[in-house]
């Protein structure tokens, strides 16, 4: 990632790295966009990774 | 030889759920036995009976297919 | 990807924003960092571990678990000693990459960008809350996230659940429902719409891991209005969870245990001891959300959750910012996906003009020929101690030297490193290698990166095999070196038998009709040809009807007020006028065939028959209200259901508004004729209680109800309707409302709960809230192979993570056909399913692994026992000369190889994992048995 001004048309910015912002930007690199993920903290996944399993059917979350 | 049993075992793992589960096992840390060696299949619809009468002609003491 | 990155500023407009970003150091160089770990184990400082919940300890230089993305550690500022007081650093040295550096500095960095999706997810429920509660005043109560992070198998307690005050098994188990939630004391008035479920979940682990405990949930109303959540509670009960309705008052520990204060409906006290106490907090907005709101400009709601519009939920104020996930409104994980793919489609539309032009292509050379000969090359990974302090490597290397085709082997101290890589390629040119066998990590994680490598030298990318010595060797046989070294040994000569078979196998794309085929033209199928031809995409609108609008056109107006009417001219408007939505009414699918990017449908409408060519479907066929026998709808016209209700509310009769009214939920659901909960009816009554009360004050409204699933917003305007006199009564599943006629009166007979009697009274009317079912999926189900749920609404392809296509490539689903919901989650789906529909549109071709099968035409006797078999659909029947021949559809296949193990002629053959290949590898086997027994004698 370089320093300073980064210029790229058909660029989007996704706020958040948890489950959503995570969907939203692999959906739209593959609709054809450059995204830039912005997560606070240092890793993405947010909630979602702190989660053993999911309801209803109890399946692995990670 | 030993007294102690020491199985080899054959494991057809499907690729999606008990191969990925045998990583988050290692990712785990969590211990079991050496004696599996694995053979990585798209889904365990792929085995075909052939190769578990196969398995066992060449030595195996059991077979494990995990989908 | 910028992770501990700070958004600081956002100016610009729509296709031109300029945003400024601070990225925190991390101190570690993500390029050369391995994520060896070896800096952890070395850091000298201890941390009490945020992703554990504080269950566990870690140091400064950690990463938070196995799996993380970026896959690079981290170093805690507020921790490490060589950043508070400038000492220390023996990680430096120890990190045999040489990836940690302090002296990175904060950057700041500008982006210019087209639109912006807010996914900031949501707070948490502040310790004051939880204290009403004796959180913090006594280790054995906890909030649902720990207790999450306990019951987990690989968390720090793997997965057993003890009480911190003395570590015992707790005996019993209270979970408090509605903590932080439905609460004005915390201006938190909404529900949070996703703790009934967790706390289920929570419950039913907890259960498996000590079939013992005794497990009771303290709840108001149990909200398990998801598609098929109702019935993960049924087994919840049916395995001695217990339900218990009451509110909690206080929590107070006594002695080692915690004693419970509630009163329960029929107005008894009780003060009940339990072990260990979990509380179900609630989800809340974002910490930073005013300072979301302060860069973007964006407005929040009372709750200062995004404050978004029942018709177009997730834009906001802003032009080119759009809100997914928890902002918008607290909401579970597949309603989160569905927000996330709905923003990606929407702002797809907003960009459309600058679509394509960020997206860097790489250019491989041409694969070279293969040439007769085998040339194997194998790369043993140490993965820096990972593998290397178990299994001897050099050991396993040089056990391949003999092998038959093996022409190079090497070892590298981590094969997936940029140099590594660059290494593995130069060696591929410099010994002609035409097949690789890399012992190292898992290929679900790294065998991209590797094709990657070799198809940059030129090679199939096909020709790699990966043996996992790490996950499924070094990291599981840990204190036995000598067998974990032997199991290596007998993986590598068994990759390398198959890698001996190992053929190029060509890439396969297949282009794409870029048309869509939506069917049904309600709210959902309008907003899916819109989404698509904002993003450039036509689009076939097939209704079955006369006029578009579906069940929009029934309502009246939504529960925030909008009216629904004009929503609705607008939209089916905008849908005759768009050049690119072609409609059809009185339409109906008669034959549908092909894969995706290649559908070809029929459909008639009157007497004329079209056919369509097109890329993907999206079934947005809707449902109508159920009408259950029983209650004497349709047999007494003082019984109506709620969406007749509303349209008499709506009209302009005098008496419109009746004196009395009882109105019964779940009349025909949850267990009834319907087994499931149709998620909207709640909302529904409620909503007509209001206008009643609005329009004759004085009214007497009685709500007989088994849960009140106002969830999310909604739960203000059921405090209203308490408020404004509405009266809401519980009954029993094993205790129905009666609704009986005696002389000219209509009775309805129930058990008041509150009053612990039995009631008959004589209302002016009664309102049954009914229910949806869908419509016409079971012939659609047939016709796309595509399957339902035991309910008929279409099964997605997964739950959670692919919540709006189906298992069938290329098919989409959206709105009631998916599952009941209301008119604001109906239109974010289907903006979803806009979204992913136009995902091989945009492509233009579908491209397909190579691990396809294939059919071997002369071997092939035409019996077609591969085309019943498939449960993909991708095998057809073709005619070659005179006979009949089974044919891949590679775009439909997913490699199962489920045709290949069942074909009686051996003709099908399964790319990469072929017969000859599998039983290579079991003869391989084999050889290990010899050569132990050799070893012993």
């Amino acid at each position: 990632m370089g320093k300073g001004m980064e210029h790229r048309a058909g660029s989007v910015m996704v706020v958040g790295g948890g489950i959503a912002g995570v969907q939203a930007a692999l959906d739209l690199t593959e609709l054809g966009y450059y995204v830039y993920l912005v997560e606070k903290a240092p890793v993405v996944g947010g909630v979602m990774a702190q989660l053993d399993k999911t309801f209803p059917t109890n399946d692995c979350s990670l | 030889m030993s007294d102690d049993f020491n199985p080899k075992i054959l494991g057809f793992l499907c690729n999606w759920c008990c191969y990925a589960a045998a990583d988050a096992a290692g990712v785990s840390r969590f211990q079991y036995p050496p004696n599996l060696r694995t053979i990585r299949v798209m889904c365990t619809g792929r085995v075909d009976p052939a190769f578990i009468v196969r398995g066992f002609i060449e030595g195996a003491d059991g077979i494990f297919t995990g989908g | 990807m910028l992770t501990n990155a700070d958004l600081l500023a956002l100016d610009g407009k729509p296709g031109d924003f300029t945003a400024k970003i601070r990225q925190r150091p991390r101190y570690i160089d993500a390029d050369n960092c391995t994520a060896c770990g070896l800096c952890t184990q070395y850091c000298p400082k201890h941390l009490v571990d945020p992703y554990n919940e504080g269950l566990a300890l870690t140091r400064p230089i950690h990463i938070d678990y196995a799996q993380a993305v970026p896959a690079t550690y981290y170093i805690d500022p507020s921790s490490c000693l060589h950043l508070t007081h400038d000492t220390c650093q023996i990680c430096v040295p120890v990190c045999q990459s040489h990836a940690i550096n302090f002296s990175q500095q904060p950057e700041e960095i500008s982006l210019k960008i087209g639109a912006v999706i807010l996914s900031p997810g949501f707070g948490r429920i502040s310790k004051e809350t939880l204290a009403k509660f004796s959180y913090g005043k006594h280790p054995d109560i906890v909030t649902a996230v720990e207790f999450e992070r306990m019951t987990t198998a690989s968390g720090p307690f793997l997965g057993e659940v003890k009480c911190f005050s003395d570590g015992r098994h707790p005996k019993s188990i209270a979970f408090i429902q509605c903590v932080g939630s439905r609460d004005l004391g915390c201006n938190n008035g909404y529900c949070s719409s996703v703790c009934c479920m967790y706390a289920i979940k929570e419950a039913l682990v907890a259960k498996e891991h000590d079939p013992e405990v005794d497990i009771t949930v303290y709840y108001m109303d149990i909200r398990t209005q998801g598609k098929e959540f109702d019935k993960a509670q049924l087994r919840a009960e049916a395995m001695g969870i217990k339900f218990v309705r009451a509110k909690v008052a206080d929590v107070t520990p006594w002695e080692n245990r915690l004693q419970l204060t509630y009163s329960t409906l029929d107005g008894r006290h009780e003060f009940v001891p339990h072990d260990m106490v979990v509380l179900s907090v609630g989800l809340e907005a974002p910490k930073d959300a005013h300072g979301i709101a302060k860069i973007t400009g964006i407005e929040l709601n009372q709750y200062d959750f995004a404050k978004s519009d029942t018709f177009d939920p997730l834009t906001t104020n802003v032009d080119g910012v759009v809100v997914a996930g928890a902002f918008q409104g607290p909401k579970d994980i597949p309603e989160s996906v569905t927000q996330a793919s709905a923003a990606a489609g929407l702002v797809a539309g907003m960009l459309e003009k600058q679509r394509g032009q960020g997206i860097v292509h790489t250019e491989y050379p041409e694969e070279k020929a293969m040439g007769e000969e085998v040339r194997i090359g194998v790369f043993v990974c140490h993965c820096g101690i990972n593998i290397a302090s178990v299994v001897d490597v050099h050991k396993v290397e040089d056990s391949v030297e003999d092998m038959e085709g093996v022409v190079y082997h090497t070892d590298s101290l981590y094969s997936c490193s940029a140099d590594a890589v660059e290494t593995l390629k130069e060696r591929i040119i410099e010994h002609n290698l035409n097949r690789v066998v890399i012992a190292a990590c898992s290929p679900r994680t790294h065998e991209p990166l590797f094709q990657e490598t070799l198809k940059s030298a030129g090679l199939n990318r096909c020709l790699i095999e990966m043996v996992n010595i790490r996950d499924q060797c070094s990291w599981v046989h840990a204190g036995e070196p000598d067998a974990a070294t032997n199991k290596s040994e007998d993986l590598v000569r068994m990759a390398v038998a198959k890698a001996r078979g190992m053929q190029p196998l060509p890439e396969q794309t297949v282009p794409v009709t870029p048309k869509a085929v939506i069917v049904g033209a309600g709210i959902a199928g309008m907003t899916v040809a819109l989404t698509l031809a904002d993003q450039g995409f036509d689009s076939v609108l097939l209704e079955k009807g006369k006029t578009l609008g579906g069940n929009l056109g029934l309502l009246n107006h939504t529960l925030d007020a909008s009216e629904t009417a004009a929503k609705l001219k607008q939209l089916v408007a905008k849908v005759k006028k768009n050049k690119k939505i072609d409609v059809i009414t009185s339409a109906e699918l008669v034959d549908f065939s092909g894969f995706v990017g290649n559908f070809s449908s029929v459909v008639a409408s009157g007497k004329k028959e079209h056919t369509i060519d097109h890329g993907v479907v999206v079934l947005a066929t809707g449902g109508h209200e159920h009408r259950p026998g029983g209650y004497l709808l349709d047999e007494n016209k003082k019984v109506l259901t709620q969406m007749e209700l509303e349209k008499r509310l709506a009209g302009r009769a005098k008496n419109r508004a009746p004196d009395s009214i009882v109105m019964i939920q779940c009349a025909g659901s949850r267990g009834d004729d319907l087994k499931y909960c149709s998620k909207v009816c709640c909302n529904h009554a409620v909503k007509n209680a209001l206008q009643i009360k609005e329009l004759n004050p004085d009214s007497q409204v009685i709500v007989l109800y088994r849960d009140m699933r106002t969830y999310g917003y909604a739960e203000d305007a059921y405090r209203e309707a308490r408020l404004k006199g509405v009266i809401f009564i519980p009954y029993e599943i094993e205790n129905r409302p009666e609704v009986y006629e005696k002389g000219r009166k209509l009775h309805v007979k129930f058990f008041d709960e509150l009053m612990q009697e039995e009631m008959d009274i004589t209302p002016d009317l009664v309102a049954l809230s009914v229910g949806i079912v869908p419509d016409g999926t079971e012939d659609l189900s047939k016709l796309l192979k595509a399957p339902l749920t035991d309910d008929k609404f279409f099964l997605e392809a997964h739950v959670k993570l692919r919540p709006v296509e189906l298992p069938v490539s290329g098919v989409y689903v959206c709105g009631l056909a998916h599952g009941p919901k209301p008119v604001d989650e109906t239109i974010a789906q289907a903006q979803a399913a806009a979204a992913k529909a136009a995902i091989p549109l945009v492509k233009g071709a579908v491209s397909v692994d190579p691990i396809v099968s294939t059919v071997d035409q002369d071997k092939c006797i035409g019996c077609s026992l591969c085309v019943s078999l498939c449960p993909f659909g991708a095998i057809e029947m073709i005619k070659v000369g005179k006979r009949r021949k089974a044919q891949t559809i590679s775009a439909s296949c997913k490699a199962c190889g489920i045709c290949s193990s069942h074909c009686p002629t051996f003709a099908i053959s399964m790319g990469g994992f072929t017969n000859e290949q599998i039983t290579d590898q079991i003869i391989a086997f084999g050889g290990v048995k010899e050569k132990e027994t050799a070893d012993v004698a």
